[in-house]
């Protein structure tokens, strides 16, 4: 017995139990891909600014798009372990809890990395913008990991009350402030072409967002998580 | 005071438990201790915490104080003492949108069984519902979900089960398989610790009644002597 493989292989199993019933259901990365396309469409209409202008506002329609998507996917996750109380089943399994918590994670970050993937192009196209660079991508993966990070441990701090899909938002926004920000700023620099010295700290700033969001995440998703 | 059976035939030992949702005591210096292979009924008024004790030793409920110890292990922290209990509880755990298999499959999994396709293949025919293993749980009635979850607590074998109301939502039939069941578990030495508000049906296979009361065990008794417990016998009569 390895013990490390074992955690890994708990973690693989509570992703792979997700995209399964994401799969089966399709009820979490469709409605989060609506909505974000339909805050690109109204944003793109109501606000019909000249394409310089346009293009300063893509990376914070972009983040504002992820961030509202990322909150609807968490809040489908949170519902889908509190139907039928699943998440005292996997609470039940003999394995360090720590690895229920990032097997969501790893689950809710791809659920809204894809439906960033597929919002890339829509904003070139309406944004007039060259998405496509690798940095950008770079920025998501970090900015959606620690935004899907915190996300993750404040659901499993509202599961347990009624008033879950308001509390949610309520928590996390606040919390997640300083990252949005960063990603923002990242993701604008990169879009206009500045060198990476100019964005370094902000980047910076979501690496260790993840690490810090990650580690409050294994210290009490366990303690959160029982009664 | 540790928690550790010092006899090792005993399964389950708790001292001098204490929960309290708020201000409101639930459990009150609780004490029970049982031996391998016992098959107890809990018995006690709705609300007095039948369900709460069952949580805290299946270590989904944190108790204020107080220990318990399940075998040889004596936290609810630890993995191992997780792997002993099987917890069958008042919702079936279940994920509505996979089917039996895919949902008993990643049971299986977190258990970290071997042969989990051979094992989750006979826990399905087990329960009778082989003939609808593919359907959706959604589309499952009452009653299947309830014999899903029965399949779902002893896929790993365990030694110790819990289980909270079980009968609910059974019909006759399911509620006869499910007698089967217990006794055909108890014959194997598991040990069983079951709450039951009508638990007259369980009185003929059952070894030990215990009486949860204004958050204390208030008797403890095996069948054959419950009527030297008048009190209880009178509670058992009341509740039939």
């Amino acid at each position: 017995m390895n013990p490390f493989r074992d955690y890994l292989s708990a973690v693989w199993n509570i992703l792979r139990k997700d995209l399964q019933v994401e799969w089966r259901g399709r009820q979490g990365v469709p409605v989060m891909l609506v909505f974000s396309l339909l805050v690109v469409f109204l944003f793109n209409f109501a606000l019909q600014l000249s394409p310089d202008l346009q293009a300063g506002l893509a990376a914070g329609l972009l983040w504002v798009s992820l961030a509202f998507a990322s909150t609807l996917g968490l809040n489908r996750s949170v519902s889908l372990e509190q139907e039928n109380k699943a998440m005292d089943g996997m609470l039940m399994a003999p394995v360090d809890r720590s690895a229920i918590y990032f097997g969501k994670v790893l689950s809710n970050f791809s659920f809204t990395f894809l439906v960033g993937l597929v919002l890339l192009p829509v904003f070139s196209l309406f944004y007039q913008q060259n998405m496509f660079k690798p940095m950008l991508v770079l920025v998501m993966v970090l900015g959606l990991g620690a935004y899907t990070s915190l996300g993750t441990l404040l659901a499993a701090l509202s599961i347990q009350t009624r008033t879950r899909d308001v509390l949610l938002p309520v928590l996390l926004y606040p919390l997640a402030l300083p990252i949005l920000i960063a990603a923002v700023e990242s993701s604008r620099s990169i879009l206009a072409g500045q060198p990476i010295a100019d964005y370094q700290s902000w980047m910076t700033f979501l690496l260790a967002g993840n690490i810090l969001f990650t580690a409050a995440g294994l210290m009490f998703f366990e303690t959160i998580l029982e009664e | 005071m540790s928690a550790q059976p010092s006899d090792t035939n005993r399964q389950i030992v708790v001292n001098d438990l204490v929960k309290k949702y708020h201000a409101r005591s639930v459990l009150n210096h609780l004490f029970i201790t049982m031996d391998k292979g016992a098959l107890c009924i809990l018995v006690g008024d709705n609300g007095v915490g039948k369900t709460t004790l069952l949580r805290i030793l299946a270590g989904l409920v944190r108790p204020d104080s107080g220990e318990i110890a399940i075998g040889n292990s004596s936290s609810s922290r630890e993995p191992q003492h997780r792997r002993m209990i099987g917890y069958l509880g008042h919702h079936s755990m279940l994920y509505q949108d996979l089917n039996a298999i895919e949902n008993l499959t990643h049971y299986a999994r977190l258990y970290q069984l071997t042969q989990a396709e051979k094992i989750v293949s006979e826990s399905i025919q087990s329960v009778d519902l082989k003939n609808s293993q593919y359907q959706m749980v959604r589309t499952y009635s009452r009653g299947m979900q309830q014999r899903l979850s029965v399949a779902r607590s002893l896929l790993h074998d365990p030694e110790v089960l819990l289980l909270d109301e079980p009968y609910t939502g059974l019909d006759k039939q399911g509620a006869q398989f499910l007698d089967m069941r217990l006794q055909s578990l108890h014959r194997q030495g598991k040990t069983i610790f079951l709450a039951a508000h009508r638990p007259h049906r369980l009185l003929s296979f059952a070894s030990h009644v215990a009486w949860l009361k204004d958050g204390a065990i208030a008797e403890y008794s095996p069948v054959q002597d419950i009527p030297g417990h008048p009190d209880l016998a009178a509670y058992l009569q009341e509740s039939a």
